[in-house]
């Protein structure tokens, strides 16, 4: 026998674990559950029930009871038909990624999921994984979308990991469940640092920054808006009265000139987290003063640019920086 | 038709822990009705002040949790060592009433008065599933004492009611309330009938034990019937009562009223007051002869007593068709000499059992030590003894000395009654023959038993049942507690002969039972009379229902479940096949009920049904919907060729539209208002031939 064991290749073991357990992100979208994944246990109460029913068993059968075996067999009934409607709450119920969001570290990243309820309504759904967890109802012919706010603890690649979704409807007796384990995964930006100090002086100096800080009024004109654009120069009021969407354009270094974030020029004495954090810090206040940046640290250097792809970018270029780097 | 949903965030499981939710009103209500329900039944069989307090504390919980809820307050708890020393002190008192604790009754008992001091403090989910278990088994507590049709219908409710309970408690999010209650009454009737033939299945095959696993504890319970001693008033008590003792299936034709003695307890000592039983003595003979035979089958309900009722005389062994019997025939400790079958325990649950009798009055004597033994007399009844010297004389030959006793009580104005005046002791029978000469039958069979032992013949008190009646439902007899009887028998030439002498004092108790021998101021049970009228009729056929009842259900034990599985050929099967038989049919229901669900998936909407129906009316009307037409533009075209009923066609077209496109419809009280709407449309359009006059005039 155990010969035989080991001969059984290591790769279908590993197949069958992941589909008993979906530890890798494997799935494609989008997954309908179906008999394969659901997976129903019975919950503490219905082991209490079951445990009652037993006990109950054993009375009427030793004192003979016909009728007392006839209840036992009638609950009996009514707990399994209940895990036939357990089951299908759960079967048919279509699950997709939607998106993944970005956080910074200590916030709440929010993941997205989709939750085709089909022709059934679906009570009690509950959504869960990396230790978020969500409940509702679908009903029938409903597209839900899911909002999984799990906690980015660290910077860095956070995947969503492993869904379980699960349901104990109808009677909370068993507890259905079926794994779901899609590859999504956000982005945890470093967190800013709490009281950064100012942004280093732009590339055309301290007076120039000083200058442009008093200078915001020094409209040159609209232009269209490009996706990117900081919010901060929209033409909102353009917008408003339903004229289009505009940027406004600002006659030279308007809003304080650009800044080059530099990793080397950073106080030697911060250690990679501290100077992460600082960078994200100043990446944040360029933004809100809608000033263009330019990022160079080791193994990244980011152009001067305003809009939020090249934000996004260097927070990124952040959020992975390796570990003990210098 | 896809419908954005908005769900409520997600939160990580630190920020959502919250403690465990107090269980909302409507849960409460959901367990207390299920506790009510699991307990009414039960209630006559436990202390009745065992009944008020379980039943009260039920109650007063409700009342101060609805109270609460009315002022937005939740429920005040009280400290737990405060109910865990009621629950001690309740103990104390069950232990007081029945002087024991371990054994069913004061189990039952505490149990009934547990269920309601936990739901007085009940308060999470956790307690609400423990109330649940314990209800649960209360359900089964009522059929150790009754396992008639009633008890079982009684017991319907509150099988409905747990899964009503389990599915309010299901409501994690308190949401539980009075609406989802009705839900949770019709889901839980749904299942149930889900689960119906998995149920009958473990009924039919569940194998059956052969013997209990653990002692039954011999409860102390007070059963009317027959017992082993008869003092003067001990039958006409139970003459009062209506409950039945057995009942019997004659396999061939019914032997008259006069050969029908039910054969119990034989009494051999007296002590001037009481009869009293011998300990039975094994040895006696099933009489072999060619006299006229009865065969019959016997259902006699429990009695808590270790023996059977036969018709005299028996000529075979009863064979005994129970549940928890060792066997057949197993559970039969003997025939005693005085020809009665004795048991090895006391019955505690009804048996069945068929046998063949001879239908004599006597037998022969087992030995000349019995004979001794019923010659004794005690001292006293000087009275008596006196007169039976005298008419000893007369009739020195034993069978026309007993004639002549016959006739002096038939002659003498002697009356049979129901409630005879009290005797004095200490001369009992002195009294009885010569001053009050009222009495019933245990005065006359003891009185004359006495006097024949004054005379020197061997005799004895017999008690049992005489008579019977047939249901005319069921073709079958009943045996009441009012047929309970005393009568005699005497040695004559070596044979016990059967002698009545209530027979010479009432000849028509025998021919036409109690209610046609005593005066009619007397208190007959309304059954034992002859024209008990309808209710007597009704009172019959509830009775053939429950013997069928009892045949069938109640009395289906590891025999008959045998006797069904060789009729099927089931018994056939090895056990590991009849697993694989078994799990093959779960399979095969629970993949029936999902394509039920599946089928029942494919009915269409209720929307589409009406809008279809709407639009078949119109096109019988004339007015087909063409093939592009969308529901707002045909119901316009219909309303301009129907002007009279513009509103309600176009009431049916943007009901229709707003259910199918709309997005309210996803709102489950806007969608019923949407198709009530529609009905209401529909239902307010004339039939289509109507449809099609107007259109043409």
């Amino acid at each position: 026998m155990m010969g035989q064991a080991a001969a059984v290749p290591q790769h279908l073991v590993a197949k069958l674990r992941q589909r008993a357990f979906r530890h890798a992100p494997a799935d494609r979208a989008p997954v309908v559950l179906r008999h394969s994944r659901i997976y129903i246990l019975p919950t503490r109460r219905g082991y209490a029930v079951i445990a009652t029913l037993l006990l109950m068993l054993l009375t009427s059968l030793n004192y003979a009871l016909s009728l007392g075996l006839a209840v036992t067999f009638l609950l009996g009934g009514l707990v399994a038909a209940a895990l036939l409607h357990t089951f299908r709450n759960l079967a048919g119920i279509e699950i997709k990624p939607l998106s993944a969001g970005d956080a910074f570290a200590g916030d709440e990243l929010v993941f997205t999921l989709s939750l085709a309820a089909g022709s059934v309504e679906r009570r009690a759904i509950t959504i869960a994984a990396n230790g978020a967890d969500t409940t509702a109802s679908v009903a029938a012919g409903v597209l839900a979308t899911v909002p999984l706010a799990v906690a980015a603890a660290r910077r860095g690649r956070l995947p969503l990991g492993r869904v379980t979704l699960s349901s104990s409807y109808p009677l909370a007796l068993w507890r259905g469940f079926a794994y779901v384990h899609f590859p999504l995964t956000g982005v945890v930006y470093p967190s800013p640092e709490a009281s950064a100090p100012p942004l280093p002086a732009g590339d055309y100096g301290a007076d120039a920054h000083a200058e442009g800080r008093g200078d915001e009024s020094d409209l040159a004109g609209l232009r269209d808006y490009q996706r990117g654009d900081p919010l901060q120069r929209v033409a909102w009021k353009a917008v408003a009265r339903g004229a289009g969407w505009f940027s406004k354009a600002f006659e030279g270094t308007a809003t304080g000139g650009p800044v080059t974030l530099e990793w080397s020029r950073l106080p030697p004495e911060l250690d990679t987290e501290a100077r992460l954090s600082r960078l994200t810090a100043w990446i944040l206040a360029a933004e809100r003063s809608a000033q263009p940046f330019a990022l160079a640290m080791p193994g990244c250097v980011l152009p001067r640019a305003a809009d939020a792809e090249h934000r996004r970018a260097a927070l990124t270029a952040l959020a992975l920086f390796p570990t003990g780097a210098r | 038709m896809a419908m954005a949903l908005r769900w409520p965030l997600g939160r990580s499981r630190g920020a959502t822990a919250k403690p465990a939710l107090p269980l909302t009103l409507a849960q409460v209500a959901s367990l207390g009705l299920l506790l009510a329900l699991a307990q009414v039944p039960q209630a006559p069989h436990v202390p009745l002040w065992v009944a008020c307090i379980g039943l009260a504390l039920v109650g007063v919980r409700l009342v101060l949790e609805w109270r609460a809820h009315r002022r937005g307050r939740s429920f005040p708890h009280l400290p737990a060592f405060v109910l865990a020393l009621a629950a001690v002190a309740i103990a104390f008192l069950i232990r007081k009433t029945y002087g024991y604790f371990v054994g069913r009754d004061p189990c039952v008992a505490f149990l009934f008065a547990l269920v309601g001091i936990k739901f007085l403090e009940v308060r999470t989910m956790r307690d609400g599933t423990l109330l649940v278990c314990l209800a649960i088994f209360l359900l089964v507590t009522p059929f150790f004492y009754s396992q008639s049709l009633a008890t079982a219908l009684f017991a319907l409710p509150a099988i409905v009611a747990v899964g009503a309970a389990l599915d309010a408690l299901a409501h994690r999010d308190a949401s539980a309330n009075f609406a989802t209650m009705r839900a949770s009454w019709r889901r839980t009737l749904v299942m149930l009938a889900q689960g119906l033939p998995i149920a009958a299945a473990l009924f039919v095959l569940f194998p059956r034990l052969a013997s209990p696993l653990w002692g039954l504890p011999a409860d102390r319970a007070a059963a009317t019937g027959l017992s082993d001693t008869m003092s003067p008033g001990s039958i006409s008590e139970l003459s009062l009562s209506d409950a039945i003792a057995f009942r019997v299936d004659f396999d061939g034709a019914v032997p008259p009223p006069r050969l029908r003695y039910w054969r119990g307890p034989v009494l051999s000592t007296f002590d001037g007051r009481e009869w009293r039983a011998l300990p039975p003595q094994a040895g006696g003979r099933l009489l072999q002869g060619d006299a006229p035979t009865s065969r019959y089958t016997v259902t006699l309900e429990a009695n808590d007593h270790p023996w059977l009722f036969a018709l005299d005389f028996p000529a075979t062994l009863p064979d005994i068709d129970a549940a928890g019997m060792r066997g057949r025939g197993g559970a039969l400790a003997g025939y005693s000499r005085e020809q009665q079958f004795i048991l090895r325990s006391p019955l505690t649950q009804p048996i069945r059992y068929t046998l063949e009798s001879l239908l004599v009055d006597a037998y022969p004597v087992a030995s000349p030590r019995e004979v001794a033994m019923n010659r004794r007399t005690p001292r006293g009844n000087p009275r008596t003894a006196d007169f039976v010297r005298g008419m000893r004389g007369k009739y020195p030959d034993d069978r026309r000395f007993i004639s002549a006793v016959l006739q002096w009580f038939h002659a003498e104005p002697f009356f049979y009654t129901l409630s005879p005046p009290l005797l004095d002791e200490p001369e009992p029978v002195d009294e009885f023959l010569f001053d009050t000469r009222r009495g019933f039958c245990e005065h006359y069979a003891s009185a004359f038993v006495v006097m024949l032992r004054d005379a020197g013949i061997a005799a004895r008190v017999v008690t049992g049942y005489q008579g019977g009646e047939i249901n005319p439902r069921g073709g079958y007899m009943i045996v009441r507690q009012s047929d309970a009887h005393a009568w005699a028998e005497a040695v004559i030439d070596g044979r016990w002969q059967r002698f009545d002498p209530t027979a010479a004092v009432a000849p028509s108790r025998i021919d036409r039972g109690l209610y046609g021998s005593v005066p009619a101021s007397d208190p007959v049970p309304l059954f034992a009379r002859e024209d008990g009228g309808w209710l007597k009729g009704l009172q019959l056929a509830v009775d053939a229902i429950n013997h069928q009842w009892r045949r069938h259900v109640v009395e289906f034990n590891r025999d008959r479940q045998r006797a069904l599985w060789r009729e099927w050929k089931i018994d056939a099967f090895a056990p590991w096949q009849m697993v694989v038989v078994v799990t093959m049919g779960v399979v095969a229901w629970a993949i029936v009920v999902l394509l039920a669900f599946a089928l029942r998936r494919k009915r269409r909407e209720r929307a589409i049904v009406l809008w279809e129906a709407a639009c078949r009316r119109l096109a019988r009307a004339g007015l087909p919907r063409l093939p592009y037409e969308g529901p707002l533009a045909f119901a316009e075209r219909a309303a301009r060729r129907w002007p009279q009923f513009a509103i309600a066609l176009r009431a049916i077209g943007e009901s229709f539209t707003a259910l199918r496109y709309g997005t309210a419809a996803s709102r489950e009280r806007e969608r019923n208002a949407l198709l009530a709407t529609l009905e209401r449309a529909i239902d307010a359009l004339p039939r289509a031939s109507r449809l099609r006059a107007m259109s043409q005039g």
